[in-house]
């Protein structure tokens, strides 16, 4: 493999990059609603909440994003690869944070909502600052695995023809045939760079606001 | 000023009732308090004490009867206003047998956070009084520590600092040296006993005997969901009429 292929495969960071930050994003925040359907009172939103969450589940990504760009995008709505990806990678995302939440949630002592209600501090407030920041401290570990997998997900954007990493990889594969080796193993080695930042990062975070509150 | 807020009871209970699913947890409580009254509602666990005490700043919805609790009524099956709801949150502060301090915050921002959300004070003015009331418990050092830092009783001292940040006009006490050691626990009892010295209105659900005798104008003994005894301290303790009173009486003053 060249110079000039590694500077092309490594060209695909940015959409790699970009399309699983933004899926990433995107799910944090609709798993925020959704995991409020499901500890609702309401059994309709409940219900609701658990056939959502079971069916973004257990539909493969890839098919998600088939189903997005080709089903979606051929027929009544024109949408691009990335925006396809995005939203495909998203939803499922939405999903699995939604379970991570309320796994979070789970976690809180009850005393902590008792506490809340007797301060007399609205429900705006006991969200974000009773909740919020201990929700955020329990799901770091597991938002960060789950993201690290969104990374390697955000390769199958390729089989639509998003340019990221393993799309130019393949297409450099296809025009220099005996080097296909090397080509893929650059492009793992471009994951895994990727990869240990976010490990790190999260790990320092997660080290830091565990300091604070330990015995 | 004093005087006429006496003249009226802080707190009346008539008719209280309350059940979880088939489970009757309150029947027929009636009781009032003058402001300034120091209440220990003590007896055997699971006569509800604590859901009386719940009841009355709505952590529970009582299910029958009216509570009369600083000049705001709750009638049982009729959610209350938002208002009055604000009301009394502000009005009523309480204190956990599990502390319930935020852990994420430090012992400062605990007290600050909910002067500054409830009653609009400023950063600074609502630090202000943090101090002070850190100062008050003893704890003046501990305010820029977490929660996790600072012993059990220390953490039960920043949460009555908490409470009593908000200016309320009763305290009530649910257990809060249950989860101490009981040399620990003092510390807490003392808080306690300078609060009930300068006046303030207290109910206090407990099983700390000496304190209930000693500190407290009143006490009332529960039982399976009633009221089975009331009226003067050492009267109810050292001369209970009620079979059943005397029988808890005598198991924990004798051990």
């Amino acid at each position: 493999m060249t110079a000039e292929g590694a500077l092309l495969i490594a060209g695909g960071i940015s959409w790699t990059v970009i399309v699983t930050l933004c899926a990433f994003g995107l799910g944090a925040a609709l798993g925020v609603p959704i995991c409020a359907m499901h500890v609702s009172r309401s059994r309709v939103l409940h219900g609701l909440a658990v056939v959502l969450i079971v069916i973004l589940r257990s539909v493969p990504p890839i098919v998600w994003i088939f189903l997005l760009y080709f089903g979606i995008g051929s027929g009544w709505l024109s949408i691009g690869p990335v925006p396809a990806a995005i939203v495909a990678l998203g939803v499922i995302t939405a999903a699995n944070m939604a379970e991570i939440y309320r796994g979070a949630l789970k976690s809180i002592h009850p005393g902590q909502w008792d506490a809340s209600h007797a301060l007399g501090l609205s429900a705006w407030s006991e969200f974000k600052d009773v909740m919020v920041p201990q929700l955020f401290r329990v799901t770091l570990p597991s938002a960060t695995t789950y993201l690290i997998g969104l990374l390697k997900d955000s390769a199958i954007a390729s089989t639509i023809g998003v340019m990221e990493i393993t799309y130019l990889a393949g297409y450099l594969a296809s025009k220099q045939f005996g080097a296909a080796l090397q080509i893929f193993a650059f492009a793992g080695a471009l994951y895994i760079l990727i990869s240990l930042p976010l490990a790190a990062v999260a790990r320092v975070a997660d080290a830091r606001l565990r300091a604070k509150v330990a015995q | 000023m004093e005087q006429t807020a006496e003249a009226r009871p802080i707190v009346e209970v008539s008719g209280l009732g309350k059940s979880f699913g088939a489970h009757r947890v309150l029947e027929g409580i009636d009781f009032s308090m003058r402001a300034g009254e120091v209440v220990a509602i003590i007896g055997p666990s699971g006569s509800g004490k604590s859901t009386l005490l719940r009841c009355l700043n709505q952590l529970e919805q009582h299910d029958e009867g009216v509570i009369d609790i600083c000049g705001i009524r709750l009638q049982a099956g009729t959610p209350p206003p938002r208002k009055d709801m604000n009301d009394l949150r502000r009005s009523a502060g309480m204190v956990f047998q599990s502390f319930n301090l935020f852990p994420h915050m430090t012992v400062l921002r605990n007290i600050s956070l909910p002067q500054e959300r409830v009653l609009g004070r400023s950063r600074a003015q609502a630090d202000e009084r943090s101090r002070a009331l850190l100062e008050r418990v003893g704890l003046a050092a501990k305010a820029d520590q977490y929660p996790a830092r600072c012993s059990g009783g220390q953490q039960q001292r920043i949460a009555i600092a908490r409470a009593l940040a908000l200016d309320p006009r009763i305290m009530l006490f649910d257990e809060p040296t249950s989860a101490l050691d009981p040399e620990i626990g003092l510390e807490v009892l003392a808080v306690m006993q300078e609060l009930a010295e300068a006046g303030m209105s207290m109910i206090v659900v407990t099983h700390e005997m000496h304190f209930a005798e000693t500190v407290s104008d009143r006490v009332i003994l529960m039982a399976d969901g009633r009221i089975l005894e009331e009226g003067p301290s050492a009267e109810v303790m050292r001369r209970p009429k009620a079979a059943r009173a005397r029988q808890f009486l005598q198991a924990v003053l004798n051990r």
